[in-house]
């Protein structure tokens, strides 16, 4: 599904990925660990688009090279992007940005436009699986949302984009255990043979709660070593600086 | 008044031996002045005070010549105490002590054999007065990488002997790169009803700072005018503070220019005004470099009759991307007949910058005086506890602590 | 040509014109002209008198030049100052009689006049250049007691309302283009609402200036009397066209006791060309005046239109208790300039008001908000809130705000905001990564930006000033 050869990235004439690789293959989950800095945030902007940027190398996202994509048709395709910072919009209702976007997906991808009635009974559901609360639905986007509840409504989102590639950036800090695990439920609800995840984090926690395939260990812009759900234990145990 | 105007300018020229081409230059200032006269409401600069009226109110037979052949005393009382200092002395607008006691002396120069330079500012009336009237002027440069060991104090003194005149002064003052220096002006009045105009024109070049501190504080029922000009080149700072409290009417007018990038200003300023006392404060700070920054904050408190005037402008050129331009004015209206005017404008042309202004007036805030009299403060307590940290908001942005202890002092001697 | 010009700017979908045979006073501004206007319109002699007193006045006064925007000099002698489609110059009984012409240009403008087709809820007032042709549900609102019809009917029918109101806000000898309005005024709307009465409708102007080198000149009359309810919309469109037309108008809200009067702007007039090339000086009066104890008046506007607008719907706070409430959106896109804002003037005790303006600028176009607000010492107790936001979209484009704030009296409180920003790359990529394209996602954050403003609107024109913002900054993301 996605495939990154070879990525370097410098902003501002300093280098913050280089030469990294990745593979993620349908269905599959991922997760990568790093200190603080080591450019995980980099890399998800970079896949979802975000300019600023000087890059080489390739990013095969289903065979097809996305670099040239705008952000939004990245989106269209299915990639989706869990901010770590989910940013605050004033003014805009939450409710109108979802339907919004998702009729501007859904549309890219040939699919029938949800109307008002349509859309709200799917907010609904989702709303409801995810126990959050609708009411806040109605406010202005991220507005005097709290840390978690931000972080819940970028899963929200995810689950209403219904995305074949996931990318969640720290979403699980700042959120309480019940959330923790409601965020969990809500994407192994959407792991399915063709969506695949890539989970940044830096707690083995979260990972209890969703098995991933792969952990990969990113420092200083590279992948250093990759394994299996044990790697993450491991990391826990030992910390980034003996690990290397 | 213009008969008046030309019978002084003569005599000026007559007793005084400037240079042919000063001679030139201040004849044609002259005129321009006779044509325009003294500003009046209908100049938007002047909107809120109305100088013209101003003068013909307050001061009767004005008159523009000054004999300046006699020294005079200075009452050395009025030097400030506890503060080591170099001094210039200016008393009713002549030069009567110039003292750098505390410099390395080839690192400071003073000029005052100088040509008038053409103002750019072709609009003000004022400075053809003063380009027309003025005796000397000075020229002040800090060498390169000097930093002035001890404060600059200029005093403006002016005493009894001294009636219904106007009164120019000049002063320009050159930072080369990476000096410093802090600037004190220190007002003292015991004269009665004069104009006192005063031009100051800072050039402030790269990574120098300059620090300056206006201290009208002394009642006294003289009319001013004092207009800064300031050009600052790239990473300098400028940091301005104003009392304006003392006069019968001053209005502070700083023109200042960022033309560097990462150059920054902040003027920061109070009014203390009773009777029936008009000062004004006007900025116009001109953003134009990237990554210029200037910072606002003006405070009054208004008794009596007393009225207030902040016109602040923040002008961001199209290639001043990534401005940061903050302004704030904010006043206490303590008595039925005071007024406060405000007029904090903005005018941008470019789209990357964070820009923001804000004004208030209004009254005390009725639920703090609550508070701490419900604390045991009776009103008046409460009431000057209040308005002190109001006011002590703005000096504690003073960067010199020495200084702003000095300020503080002087503020609270007048509370 | 025509047909080139408007493929090039499809997005101002009202540009077309009607082909439409007029009648047209002499071009040039003087006695007979004045005379003319007042003659078609069958007027009273006082009415005549007035508007040849404003004609003297006018010729003392100078055109103001301190606004921002400058324009090349109107020769007032090359204007035709009355123009009125010749079917309406017996205005037909019915609007069946209506000239068909007519009522398909404003069905293509989306208000359908004709009794199957009207909006609902909503009666309209439709001024076509010079003269109201129509005015919708006017019966129904009769049985309440509500007056509205064009101004020229109110001359002719209720001339003891006129008479007292007319120019008792804005007074014959305000200043230059309000002088200029009451000596040629055409036509415009008249609303009155009797004591007590909640208008059970909303009541609509829509003003489309058709035919070339003419001024609109309309004027607008409402009074609220004592405890009335009206909310009042007006919208305005006009051709596309290579010169500068004028309109110049003037409207007068007076609220009595308790009365509350909220008028609504979609301004929306030709804005000339990607060049600059053509479109209306939109220079307006607009003064209310809160008369009454516990008066309201509450001014929207969302302008997007005209190639120079210059305007400031103010409040007159006279009666004690009463509130003053501005809301503006003002786009301008290409060459547009844009010079606007309200005064709020307290007099009475215990007044309120507020001020919410949003300015948006992109592509070459220059936008001021300038603004008055006056405590007087006699206002006691009295409050301003003002907000005004500026957003940059290139640095092309210029923003300037203007406020002026007095304050005389110490128990009043007066607290001013501003800021001026662009949208945030950051907030950008988040919505594009949502999925919207750069021009949705301008849209969206823009529309947010606006929102205090377009919550004031009624519903059906929410919607419309939404798509309008949207429409007005298409081609300036890049
Ligand atoms: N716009 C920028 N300008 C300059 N440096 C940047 C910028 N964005 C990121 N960096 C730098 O790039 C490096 C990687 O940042 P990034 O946000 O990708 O780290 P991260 O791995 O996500 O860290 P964290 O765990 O704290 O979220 C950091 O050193 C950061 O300071
Ligand atoms: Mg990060």
């Amino acid at each position: 599904m996605l495939k990154i050869k070879n990525l370097k990235a410098d902003i501002e004439n300093k280098s913050i990925l280089n030469n990294f690789n990745l593979e993620i293959k349908p269905g599959e989950v991922h997760a990568i660990m790093g200190p603080n800095g080591s450019g995980k945030s980099t890399l998800s902007n970079i896949l979802s688009g975000k300019k600023g940027y000087d890059v080489s190398g390739e990013i095969l996202f289903e065979n097809k090279n996305i670099f040239e994509l705008e952000t939004e048709e990245r989106a269209h395709k299915g990639i989706f992007l869990a901010f770590q910072y989910p940013l605050e919009i004033p003014g805009v209702n939450t409710n109108i940005f979802l339907k919004t976007s998702l009729n501007a997906i859904r549309k890219a991808r040939g699919e029938k436009e949800l109307d008002a009635i349509e859309f709200l009974k799917l907010v609904k559901l989702k709303a409801k699986e995810l126990k959050f609360d609708e009411e806040k639905l109605n406010r202005q986007l991220n507005v005097g949302f709290s840390g978690g509840e931000k972080k819940k409504n970028e899963i929200l989102q995810m689950s209403i984009l219904n995305p074949k590639l996931s990318i969640l950036d720290e979403t699980d800090s700042g959120l309480d255990i019940d959330a923790l695990k409601i965020v969990a439920d809500g994407v192994n609800s959407l792991r399915k043979k063709d969506n695949s995840f890539l989970i940044i984090t830096h707690y083995q926690r979260l990972l209890d709660y969703i098995k991933p395939d792969y952990v990969h260990v990113l420092m200083s812009g590279k992948i250093i070593k990759s394994g299996g759900p044990e790697l993450a234990l491991e990391l826990e145990k030992k910390g980034y600086e003996n690990f290397n | 008044m213009e008969e008046q105007l030309k019978i002084d300018f003569e005599k000026l020229l007559e007793t005084s031996n400037f240079s042919k081409k000063n001679v030139e230059i201040k004849r044609k200032n002259f005129e321009n002045f006779i044509e325009k006269g003294f500003p009046n409401r209908r100049e938007e600069n002047w909107k809120f005070s109305d100088l013209n009226q101003i003068i013909s109110k307050n001061i009767k037979n004005l008159s523009f010549y000054n004999d300046l052949s006699k020294p005079n005393k200075i009452d050395q009382s009025i030097f400030i105490d506890g503060l080591e200092h170099n001094k210039l002395v200016f008393v009713n607008g002549r030069i009567e002590k110039i003292e750098f006691d505390y410099e390395e002396k080839n690192k400071i120069e003073i000029l005052d054999d100088l040509v008038l330079e053409k103002s750019n500012n072709a609009n003000n009336s004022l400075l053809f007065l003063n380009n027309a009237f003025v005796n000397k002027y000075f020229k002040l440069i800090v060498k390169k990488n000097y930093s002035l060991k001890k404060p600059l104090v200029i005093y403006n003194i002016t005493n009894k002997d001294l009636i219904s005149k106007s009164i120019n002064l000049k002063v320009n003052i050159s930072l080369e790169e990476n000096s410093s220096l802090k600037l004190i002006e220190f007002f003292n009045d015991r004269s009665i009803t004069n104009f006192i105009n005063i031009n100051y024109n800072f050039d402030i070049q790269k990574n120098s700072i300059l620090k300056n501190y206006k201290i009208d504080n002394n009642s006294n029922s003289n009319i001013k005018y004092s207009f800064s000009n300031i050009n600052q080149d790239s990473n300098s700072v400028s940091e301005i503070f104003l009392l304006s409290s003392g006069s019968e009417f001053i209005k502070n007018e700083i023109n200042c220019n960022l033309n560097g990038k990462y150059a920054s200003a902040f003027v920061n300023g109070v009014f203390i005004l009773d009777e029936t006392k008009h000062h004004e404060i006007k900025t116009n700070i001109n953003h134009l470099a990237e990554n210029t920054k200037s910072y606002q904050l003006i405070k009054g408190v208004l008794e009596d009759t007393s009225k207030a005037v902040y016109q602040g402008k923040i002008f961001v050129d199209s290639k001043a991307q990534k401005t940061d331009g903050y302004q704030l004015s904010k006043a206490i209206l303590l008595n039925d007949n005071t007024e406060f005017n405000a007029k904090p404008e903005l005018e941008i042309y470019a789209d990357d910058v964070k820009c923001s202004h804000g004004s208030a007036s209004g009254s005390l805030n009725e639920d703090s005086i609550f508070y701490l009299m419900s604390r045991g403060l009776n009103y008046q307590e409460a009431k000057k506890l209040l308005i002190n940290g109001f006011l002590l908001d703005v000096v504690e942005k003073i960067t010199d602590s020495e200084i702003k202890n000095l300020i503080k002092n002087i503020m609270s001697l007048k509370q | 040509m025509r047909e080139k010009q408007i493929d090039k700017l499809k997005d101002y979908k009202y540009g077309f014109t009607t082909d439409i045979e007029n009648i047209r006073a002499p071009k040039g501004l003087n006695k007979e002209v004045i005379e003319f206007i007042s003659k078609a319109k069958k007027e009273p002699k006082w009415m005549l008198d007035w508007r040849m007193k404003a004609f003297e006045r006018l010729k003392n006064l100078k055109e103001p030049n301190w606004q921002k925007p400058k324009y090349p000099k109107i020769d007032y002698q090359d204007i035709y100052y009355y123009s009125a489609p010749k079917s309406a110059s017996e205005k037909p009984k019915s609007i069946d009689e209506l000239d068909p012409k007519l009522l398909e240009t404003y069905k293509k403008l989306g208000i359908p006049l004709q009794e199957q087709q009207r909006l609902n809820g909503i009666a309209v007032d439709a001024v076509f250049d010079s003269v109201s042709v129509a005015t919708t549900f006017k019966d129904k609102l009769n049985e309440v007691g509500v007056i509205f019809c064009s101004i020229s009917e109110a001359i002719q029918k209720h001339p003891g309302l006129v008479k007292k109101y007319l120019g008792s806000v804005i007074p014959l000898t305000d200043h230059y283009f309000a002088t200029l309005n009451s000596a040629v005024f055409t036509d415009g709307s008249f609303v009155y609402i009797p004591s007590g009465v909640k208008c059970p409708m909303e009541l609509s102007t829509y003003f489309r200036i058709n035919a070339s080198q003419t001024g609109q000149f309309e004027r607008t009359l409402i009074i609220a009397d004592k405890g009335s309810y009206v909310s009042y919309l007006e919208g305005c469109t006009a051709p596309m066209r290579d010169e500068n037309q004028l309109h110049a108008a003037n409207v007068e809200l007076v609220a009595l006791d308790n009365a509350e009067i909220k008028y609504s702007t979609v301004q929306n007039w030709y804005p000339g060309d990607e060049n600059g090339k053509g479109g209306i000086y939109n220079f307006v009066t607009k003064r209310g005046l809160c008369k009454g104890t516990n008066s309201k008046i509450s001014w929207t506007q969302v302008e997007t239109g005209s190639a120079i607008t210059w305007k400031y719907p103010s409040c007159i706070l006279q009666g004690d208790n009463s509130i003053g409430e501005f809301y503006s959106i003002a786009i301008t896109n290409n060459h547009q300039k844009a010079d606007t804002g309200t005064k709020m003037i307290h007099l009475g005790k215990n007044t309120k008001s507020k001020i919410i303006s949003k300015g948006i600028s992109a592509g070459f176009s220059d936008m001021t908000y300038r603004g008055l607000v006056d405590i007087s010492s006699k206002a006691k107790n009295s409050r301003n809130y003002t907000q005004c936001d500026s957003l940059l979209m290139g640095n092309k484009c210029g923003a300037h705000t203007v406020p002026y704030i007095k304050n005389k009296n110490p128990e009043s409180n007066i607290a001013h905001e501003a800021t001026t920003s662009k949208i945030s790359e950051e907030q950008l990529h988040y919505c594009q990564q949502r999925g919207l394209n750069p021009e949705e996602a301008v849209g969206l954050i823009v529309n947010g930006f606006c929102k205090e403003v377009l919550q004031q609107l009624p519903m059906e024109f929410a919607v419309e000033a939404q798509k309008l913002v949207g429409i007005s900054l298409e081609g300036s993301v890049g």
